[in-house]
């Protein structure tokens, strides 16, 4: 394991206060990531990422704390935490805004795979991931985008 | 950057319970489903059925020890699967793809009612 961290770049045709808002929301966060986001978008604040299984029903949550809140230029968390409470070791996922064009550059970044070693890093990701399928997401965020289209 | 993600392998270690036999199985050396068992909030019979998982996808071996079977990490088969740590990048680009789609879609809609 050569990389401790993941580094991506994305360019997005939205003003850096609505992606601000999609990256750092709860209500936003859930359309494009776990099944489920509670937490408060202030720094510090302790929050949780729920996924569930559609076959069991059965839950996994995960703790989340947010670290930075810095509209509309970055919003950062810690996950992964290798001790309860929020203890230990965690990943760091930070998105930077960066104002091009008339969009918006995404910068993220999540680090600490190093810090976490393969089994905390490679196994929980994929945990997540492939467990619960990105397949599953798909159709999900269509209909979200329909809904957001026809809300008045 | 091309990603070969073996499904199988990703499934068998993606169960909390799996991972943590293979870190026993790392941190104590060989082991049987009942010294897992006594290790783990689960029955001797969920541990066997994990650990028959965990022997497909060529992630731990067994050897025959008197009545129990024991078994060991297979460091080649562990190895792959720390490189495809690489593998976790292309799911932020899952997420990130996500979240544009999710932006542009407010945007347009905003900037089509002259605001919000």
């Amino acid at each position: 394991m050569e990389q401790g961290t993941i580094e991506r770049d994305i360019h997005v045709d939205a003003s850096p206060e609505v992606v601000f808002e999609v990256v750092s929301q709860p209500e936003h966060m859930r359309e494009w990531w776990p099944d489920d986001a509670r937490f408060e978008s202030v720094a510090g604040a302790p929050g949780e990422l729920v996924w569930r299984d559609a076959d069991t029903g059965e839950t996994k949550t995960v703790a989340l704390a947010v670290v930075d809140v810095d509209p509309p230029k970055r919003f950062s968390f810690r996950w992964c935490f290798t001790e309860p409470d929020r203890g230990g070791q965690a990943l760091l996922v930070t998105f930077d805004l960066v104002p091009s064009g008339t969009g918006t550059l995404i910068r993220m970044t999540e680090t600490g795979f190093r810090e976490l070693g393969w089994e905390v890093a490679v196994l929980e990701e994929q945990y997540r991931d492939h467990e619960n399928g990105w397949n599953h997401y798909m159709p999900r965020l269509g209909e979200y985008v329909t809904r957001l289209v026809a809300t008045p | 950057m091309s990603l070969v993600v073996d499904d199988e392998l990703w499934s068998a270690i993606g169960d909390p319970i799996r991972r943590t036999m293979i870190d026993l199985l790392l941190s104590d050396g060989p082991g049987t489903a009942t010294s897992l068992s006594r290790q783990l909030p689960v029955t001797r019979q969920a541990v066997s059925k994990h650990l028959a998982v965990l022997d497909r996808v060529g992630l731990i071996h067994a050897e025959p020890a008197g009545r129990e079977r024991h078994f060991q990490v297979d460091e080649a088969q562990l190895a792959r699967a720390v490189a495809q740590l690489s593998a976790v990048g292309s799911t932020w680009d899952a997420r990130l793809r996500r979240i544009k789609r999710i932006a542009e879609t407010i945007e347009r809609h905003r900037t089509s009612n002259g605001g919000d």
